[in-house]
C-alpha cells in the first residue's frame, strides 16, 4: 500500500509538481524586490486597475454562472440536453483571443453591427469596445465562459451514476409536488454547484487577469491592472520588470483575497438559501424560454463571431460602411500554410500532454486516498490562480539552470503543467464522484482491480475523461508565455505566431491564425462529445 | 508594419568617437566567411508584419546560396524578450546563447550595450559598412544619442510620418497647431496611441519639439524641476487638443497597429507610423485605399535608426556577422527598400554605389508614398522621456 | 378518496403488454400488483405518475376522486411515491426533506408537523441529521413520512421493501400500510413478494392480461 501510494505520486510528482514548485520559487525570489513594490504603489494607475481588473473578473464570474445555471436549468431532462454538450464544446474550442478579434469587429464603432444600423461615411461615435467600464470585455468573456461552464455542468449531471441518483430525486420531487423549476432550484442546483466551484475560481482568474482580450476590447485609461504589468514586463529596462513582477505578485495576493472573500460569501449564501430548499412545493416550472434564448444567442453569436472571422481572413481591407469587403483575397492562408512547422509542433504537443496529463492523472487518483486529493488540486489551482508571467519567469530559471531552455523536454513542461492542472480540476469531481459500489460488485465478481479500472471504470467514466483530455488539448493550444520563454526561439507554436503578428495588427492574418487556432481544439472537442455520449441513455 | 523596437528613445550630443580602426584585412574577413558556412544563424527580430518576415526569409535562402549559413527567423512581438533571455542567459552562466542576432535599437541597445551583453565592437569592420551614408545620417552611428561603438550594424531608417486617405484629408496638417484644427473641425477622429507605446511616446516627443520655447534644451539631461517648466506648453496643448479626439481623449488605442487599422475602417482620419514608406506598403498589399497618402509635419519630424547586434554569448558569431554585412549590401538594401516589398528606406549612401548597384533600388513612386520628406528631429535626451511618460500618466491615467 | 383506471394498456414498440384493463382502487385500499420483470409493472407506475419515459408507451385514463388525471405534469397529480431507493436527498437534512413536499404555510407550524411526522416514525430529533448518517430503516421511514406530509391523494409504491432484511421489512410494511388506511389513501403496490400483500387485499397478477388473484 505505502509503495503503491508512493509509486503512484511519482509521475505527477517528477513531470509537474517538482517543476511547478521549483519555478514558483524561482518566480517568487525574483519577485521580491523593495523598490520595485514601492514603484508599483507610487504608479498612479495602480488602484484603478485593480479596480477595474476586479470588476471585470467578478462581473464575468457572474453573469456567466448566472446564465449557465439559466440554460441548464432550462434544458435539464429534455430532448435537447444531449445536444448541449457538443454545441458548448464547439463554442469553448474557441480561442479567447480568436473570439475577441470577431466580437470586436462586430461591436466596435466601425463594426458590422453598427455598419447594418447606422450606416452613413462616419462611424457613429459609440463607446461600445474599449468602454471605460470594460463592458465589452465582460460580455466577450460572459459568452465565451458559458460554454466552459455548460461543459463542466453537464459533465457533472450527465456522468452515469449521478445521473441516475439525480433523475430518481427528480421524479421524487416531482411525486411531492414540485414543479420541473423548483426541483431544479431544490435538488438538482444546490448539487451541482459544489461542481462547479473550482470551475468558477478559473474563470474568475483569468477573466481579472486576462492580457491579450483586453488589449483588443478592454478599456485604456486607466487599462486592467494585467495590461499595467504587461507593460512593465515588456519594458528593457529591468527595474520597470521588476515593478511589473511585483505587480504580478500583488494582482495574485488581491486574487487570493477575493477568492477568500468569495469563500466566505458561499457559506453565508448557503445559510440564507437554506430556508429556500424546504419552503415546499412549488409547481414553478423549467424556465425553458430564457434558456433558449439565452442559449440560442451565445450559439448565435459565436457563430456569427466565427463567421465574421473568416470574412476577415479572406479580406485584407474592409472600410465602413461596406456590408462586405470591397476586395478579397487568400493570402493571408497562404503565408500560414508557407510555414507550416509551427502548426504542427502545436498539434504534437497539445496531443502528447493531453494524453500524458489524464494518464498522470488516472494514476494519482487510482493510488491516493481521496484525503490526499488536495496535495493535486491546491496546487493545481493555486497555479493557475498566479499570473502565467509569474510561473512562466520561475520556470525560465529553471530551465536556465538544468539546461532545458529550447529544448523539447521543457518546452513540454511548459505546456504540461497548465495542462495537467486543468485536466486534474476537470476530472476530480467525476473521478471522486464515481459510486464505488460499482467496483465493488466487479471486485465481487473476483474480477483484479487492474481490470476493474480498465473494463468499469474508465468506460463509465469515458465522457469525463474525454472532457478532460479536450480541456487539456484546448489549454495546450494557446499556450503562450511560460512556452515561448521555454522555447527561446528554438521552436515555434501557433499561438506564437498569432501573437507576434497581432502586434502588427494585420486584421486579415490574425483572424486566418485565430481560426487555424480554433479549428484543431473544435474537433477534438466534437470527437469528445460524441464518443463521450453514454450508451446506456 | 513599423518595427516596435524599443519603448523608449535616447539621444544627446552628436558623440564623436574615437575612430575604430578601418576594414580588417581582406584575409580577416574570408576568414571569418569561412567560419560561418554550416553555421546557423537564430536573428531575433519583430515580427508582427507578413512582409518583414517575408523579407527575412528571402535574405535566409540568399545566404544559403551564397554563404552557406541557414537563418533562422526568431519570431518576437517584442524585442525586449530577447534582451531579457541574452540577460538570463548570460547571468546563468550560458555560454551557448540562443540569439545570435538581434534586431535592436534605442532602449534596448543602450540596456545591452551598458550590461555588457553585446559582441563586438564588428560594426564597421564588415565591408559594405564602407557603403553606409554615416555623414548624411547621423543616426546610423549614434543610437538615440547612445554611441554605437561598432556594437551594432546599422539595418534601416525611421522617421515618424502620418498618413491618411486623401478623400478625407485633402490638406494634410502640417504642424501640431494644424492638427489641433483639423480635430475642433472633425471631432472624435483623430487620437494617439497611449504611452508608454512606442509610437504614443513619440507622438509626445513631437509635440513637445513643435511646442517648446527653446528646443535646444532637448538635446541635453533634464531635471524635474526643468522639466515641468519646460513641459508647460505639451500639456497645455494636450490639454486644448484631447477634449476633441476619439472618445474625448478620455480612452486612447493601446498601440500603433490598432490605430492604423481604425483608419483602414474609417473610424479616424489618420494614422502614424516610424516608417515613411509603411503607408506605400499598406496600399500595395491591399489594406490601405490607393488614395492614401504620407506626410510630415513642415518643421521637421522624430527620426532614428534601428540596427543589428550580435549578444555575447552568440553561438554562431562569425555567420551572424556575414549575415549583417549580407543585409548591408546594395542587392538586400535594395530590395528592402522597395516599397511593394517591405518600404524600409536604406542606410546606404546611393552616391557611393555603382551605378549597376543603384539600379537595384526602385526609385519610382507609389501610391501612399511620402512625396515630400522633412528635416529630422534627433530623439531627445533619455531623461526626458520618463518624465514624459510619468507626466502624462498621472494626468490622464486615471 | 379513489383511484380509477379505465382501458389502460401498456405497450414497448407497438406490441401491448398489458392489455386494456379497468381497476378501482378504494379509500385506504392497497392493491398488491404482481408479475414477472419486464412485464410493465414499473411501467404502469409511471404511467399513473405522469413520468412515462423510455421506449414503453401506455394508453388509458387515469381518474382521482372523479377527475381525470389526462395530461397533467406529474406534480400536479397529487399522487405520492415510494421507490425501492429511499432517494433521500443527500443535501437536504432529515427535516428539511420532510419540510420539502409539506404544503406551503406558515414556517412555524410546518416545522412542527414536521416534527410530529418524524416523532410519529420514532425518529424524535433527527430532525437535523443529514441522511446518510440514518440507518436503513430510519431513512426508508423518513421516505414514507416525506411522501405522507405531501398529503397525497393516492400512493404508489415500487418494490419500497425490496432492500430491507426480512425485520425491518415486517415491521416497516405494516407501518406504511397502517398509515395509508389511517388516512384513507388509496394505494397500488407493485412487489415481487408475495408475502408484501396485506392480509385479505386484492392482489393481481400481470401475465398476458390483467388477471385476479383473491
Amino acid at each position: 500500500m505505502k509503495v503503491k501510494t508512493i509509486a503512484g505520486a511519482l509521475p505527477l510528482g517528477v513531470l509537474w509538481g517538482l517543476p511547478l514548485m521549483a519555478a514558483l520559487v524561482l518566480g517568487v525570489v525574483r519577485g521580491v524586490d523593495a523598490d520595485a513594490w514601492r514603484a508599483l504603489f507610487e504608479h498612479p494607475q495602480l488602484w484603478p486597475a485593480l479596480w477595474l481588473s476586479l470588476f471585470t473578473g467578478i462581473a464575468a464570474t457572474g453573469l456567466s454562472l448566472l446564465c449557465t445555471l439559466i440554460i441548464l436549468a432550462g434544458l435539464y431532462r429534455t430532448r435537447l440536453w444531449n445536444a448541449l454538450q457538443p454545441m458548448a464544446a464547439a463554442g469553448l474550442a474557441l480561442p479567447h483571443l480568436a473570439f475577441a478579434i470577431g466580437f470586436a469587429f462586430l461591436v466596435a464603432p466601425s463594426g458590422l453591427l453598427a455598419r447594418l444600423a447606422v450606416g452613413g461615411t462616419q462611424p457613429p461615435q459609440w463607446s461600445t469596445i474599449q468602454d471605460p467600464w470594460g463592458l465589452a470585455l465582460i460580455a466577450a468573456l460572459v459568452l465565451k465562459e458559458i460554454p466552459f461552464l455548460l461543459v463542466t455542468g453537464w459533465s457533472a449531471l450527465s456522468r452515469g451514476d449521478q445521473a441516475a441518483h439525480l433523475d430518481g430525486q427528480c421524479r421524487a420531487a416531482a411525486s411531492l409536488g414540485h414543479g420541473t423549476g423548483s426541483a431544479w432550484l431544490r435538488i438538482v442546483q444546490p448539487q451541482l454547484l459544489s461542481h462547479l466551484r473550482w470551475p468558477l475560481v478559473i474563470v474568475f482568474v483569468y477573466g481579472s487577469t486576462v492580457v491579450d482580450k483586453a488589449l483588443v476590447l478592454g478599456p485604456t485609461q486607466p487599462p486592467t491592472l494585467s495590461l499595467v504589468i504587461w507593460n512593465d514586463l515588456n519594458d528593457a529596462e529591468t527595474a520597470t520588470n521588476l515593478r511589473g513582477l511585483a505587480g504580478a505578485f500583488f494582482m495574485s495576493l488581491a486574487l487570493g483575497l477575493m477568492l477568500a472573500a468569495s469563500g466566505l460569501m458561499k457559506t453565508f449564501m448557503a445559510r440564507l438559501a437554506r430556508p429556500l430548499l424546504s419552503a415546499g412545493p412549488s409547481l414553478a416550472s423549467a424556465p425553458k424560454r430564457v434558456a433558449a434564448i439565452l442559449g440560442g444567442g451565445v450559439v448565435l453569436l459565436s457563430g456569427v463571431v466565427t463567421l465574421l472571422l473568416a470574412v476577415l481572413s479572406v479580406s485584407p481591407r474592409w472600410p465602413y460602411p461596406a456590408i462586405w469587403p470591397p476586395v478579397t483575397g487568400t493570402k493571408a492562408w497562404l503565408s500560414l500554410f508557407a510555414t507550416p512547422a509551427p502548426l504542427w509542433t502545436s498539434l504534437a504537443l497539445a496531443a502528447t500532454t493531453a494524453v500524458v496529463a489524464v494518464l498522470v492523472a488516472i494514476i494519482w487518483f487510482e493510488t491516493q486516498d481521496p484525503s490526499r486529493d488536495r496535495y493535486l488540486l491546491v496546487p493545481a489551482l493555486f497555479s493557475l490562480a498566479i499570473p502565467q508571467l509569474v510561473i512562466g519567469g520561475g520556470q525560465y530559471g529553471l530551465f536556465l539552470t538544468l539546461g532545458l531552455v529550447g529544448t523539447p523536454t521543457g518546452l513540454f513542461i511548459a505546456h504540461f503543467t497548465p495542462v495537467m492542472a486543468y485536466v486534474a480540476i476537470v476530472l476530480a469531481g467525476p473521478w471522486r464522484g464515481f459510486d464505488n459500489r460499482y467496483m465493488a460488485a466487479a471486485r465481487a465478481l473476483s474480477s483484479t482491480p487492474l481490470r476493474n479500472v480498465l473494463r468499469i471504470k474508465l468506460p463509465m467514466l469515458k465522457a469525463p475523461l474525454l472532457t478532460a483530455a479536450a480541456v487539456g488539448f484546448g489549454v495546450s493550444m494557446v499556450q503562450f508565455v511560460p512556452a515561448q520563454l521555454a522555447a527561446a526561439g528554438r521552436y515555434s507554436t501557433l499561438p506564437m505566431e498569432a501573437v507576434t503578428l497581432t502586434s502588427g495588427g494585420n486584421r486579415s492574418l490574425t483572424a486566418a491564425y485565430a481560426l487555424a487556432l480554433a479549428i484543431p481544439p473544435l474537433i477534438v472537442f466534437l470527437a469528445a462529445g460524441l464518443l463521450g455520449r453514454p450508451r446506456w441513455r | 508594419m513599423t518595427p516596435k523596437l524599443s519603448r523608449r528613445g535616447f539621444t544627446g550630443l552628436a558623440a564623436s568617437l574615437p575612430f575604430i580602426g578601418m576594414a580588417k584585412a581582406d584575409e580577416g574577413w574570408s576568414a571569418i566567411e569561412k567560419e560561418a558556412s554550416g553555421q546557423t544563424v537564430y536573428f531575433n527580430a519583430w515580427a508582427g508584419s507578413p512582409q518583414i518576415n517575408d523579407y527575412i526569409f528571402w535574405a535566409g535562402l540568399e545566404l544559403k546560396a551564397q554563404h552557406g549559413i541557414t537563418l533562422e527567423h526568431v519570431k518576437l512581438s517584442d524585442t525586449a524578450e530577447a534582451v531579457r533571455r541574452v540577460r538570463d542567459e548570460v547571468t546563468a552562466g550560458k555560454a551557448d546563447g540562443s540569439a545570435d542576432l538581434i534586431w535592436i535599437n534605442g532602449e534596448n541597445f543602450r540596456t545591452m550595450k551598458r550590461e555588457r551583453l553585446l559582441f563586438g565592437p564588428f560594426a564597421e569592420d564588415l565591408p559594405n559598412f564602407a557603403l553606409v551614408d554615416v555623414d548624411g545620417k547621423p543616426t546610423t552611428r549614434v543610437d538615440f544619442a547612445e554611441a554605437t561603438e561598432g556594437l551594432e550594424s546599422p539595418w534601416g531608417m525611421a522617421q515618424l510620418t502620418f498618413f491618411g486617405d486623401f478623400a478625407n484629408v485633402e490638406e494634410p496638417p502640417l504642424s501640431m497647431m494644424e492638427l489641433l484644427e483639423r480635430a475642433r473641425v472633425n471631432p472624435g477622429t483623430i487620437t494617439y496611441p497611449a504611452p508608454p507605446d512606442f509610437h504614443g511616446t513619440t507622438f509626445l516627443k513631437q509635440v513637445l519639439a513643435e511646442t517648446m520655447t527653446d528646443r535646444s534644451m532637448l538635446a541635453v539631461s533634464v531635471t524635474k524641476e526643468e522639466f515641468v517648466e519646460a513641459s508647460a506648453p505639451l500639456f497645455g496643448f494636450l490639454d486644448k487638443l484631447h477634449e476633441h479626439l476619439w472618445r474625448e481623449g478620455k480612452q486612447f488605442p493601446p498601440t500603433q497597429a490598432q490605430m492604423t487599422q481604425m483608419l483602414a475602417d474609417n473610424e479616424l482620419l489618420l494614422s502614424l507610423t516610424f516608417n515613411p514608406n509603411e503607408p506605400a506598403n499598406l496600399v500595395a498589399n491591399g489594406m490601405l485605399p490607393q488614395s492614401t497618402i504620407a506626410w510630415q509635419h513642415d518643421i521637421g519630424t522624430i527620426g532614428n535608426t534601428h540596427f543589428l547586434a550580435i549578444p555575447i554569448n552568440a553561438r554562431a558569431k562569425a555567420a551572424a556577422q556575414v549575415t549583417a554585412n549580407f543585409l548591408l549590401s546594395p542587392k538586400a538594401q535594395g530590395r528592402k527598400a522597395n516599397l511593394k516589398i517591405w518600404g524600409d528606406p536604406t542606410v546606404l549612401d546611393l552616391d557611393k554605389l555603382t551605378p549597376a548597384d543603384q539600379a537595384l533600388f526602385d526609385t519610382t513612386s507609389t501610391p501612399g508614398a511620402l512625396l515630400d520628406p522633412a528635416p529630422t528631429i534627433p530623439e531627445p535626451h533619455g531623461s526626458w522621456v520618463p518624465l514624459i511618460e510619468a507626466a502624462w500618466l498621472e494626468r490622464y491615467g486615471a | 378518496m379513489a383511484l380509477t383506471l379505465r382501458g389502460v394498456s401498456v405497450s414497448l414498440q407497438g406490441r401491448d403488454i398489458i392489455k386494456a384493463f379497468d381497476l378501482d382502487i378504494a379509500s385506504g385500499e392497497i392493491v398488491t400488483l404482481m408479475g414477472a420483470s419486464g412485464s410493465g409493472k414499473s411501467t404502469l407506475l409511471s404511467f399513473i405518475a405522469g413520468d412515462l419515459a423510455g421506449p414503453f408507451s401506455a394508453r388509458g385514463h387515469i381518474m382521482l376522486d372523479g377527475q381525470s388525471l389526462g395530461s397533467l405534469p406529474p406534480e400536479r397529480r397529487h399522487v405520492g411515491r415510494l421507490f425501492q431507493d429511499d432517494l433521500l436527498f443527500p443535501h437536504l437534512t432529515v427535516g428539511e426533506n420532510l419540510l420539502f413536499g409539506m404544503p406551503r404555510g406558515e414556517r412555524a407550524s410546518r416545522i412542527s408537523r414536521m416534527e410530529a411526522a418524524l416523532a410519529d416514525a420514532g425518529l424524535e430529533g433527527m430532525a437535523e441529521r443529514p441522511p446518510h448518517t440514518l440507518s436503513g430503516g430510519q431513512r426508508a421511514r423518513v421516505a414514507l413520512m416525506r411522501a405522507l406530509v405531501a398529503e397525497p391523494k393516492a400512493m404508489l409504491l415500487d418494490e419500497p421493501f425490496n432492500k430491507l432484511d426480512m425485520e425491518l421489512r415486517g415491521a416497516l410494511r405494516a407501518f406504511t400500510f397502517d398509515h395509508l388506511r389511517d388516512q384513507q389513501i388509496p394505494c397500488l403496490m407493485v412487489t415481487h413478494d408475495r408475502s408484501d400483500a396485506p392480509a385479505g387485499g386484492r392482489v393481481l397478477l400481470l401475465k398476458d392480461s390483467m388477471e385476479r388473484d383473491d
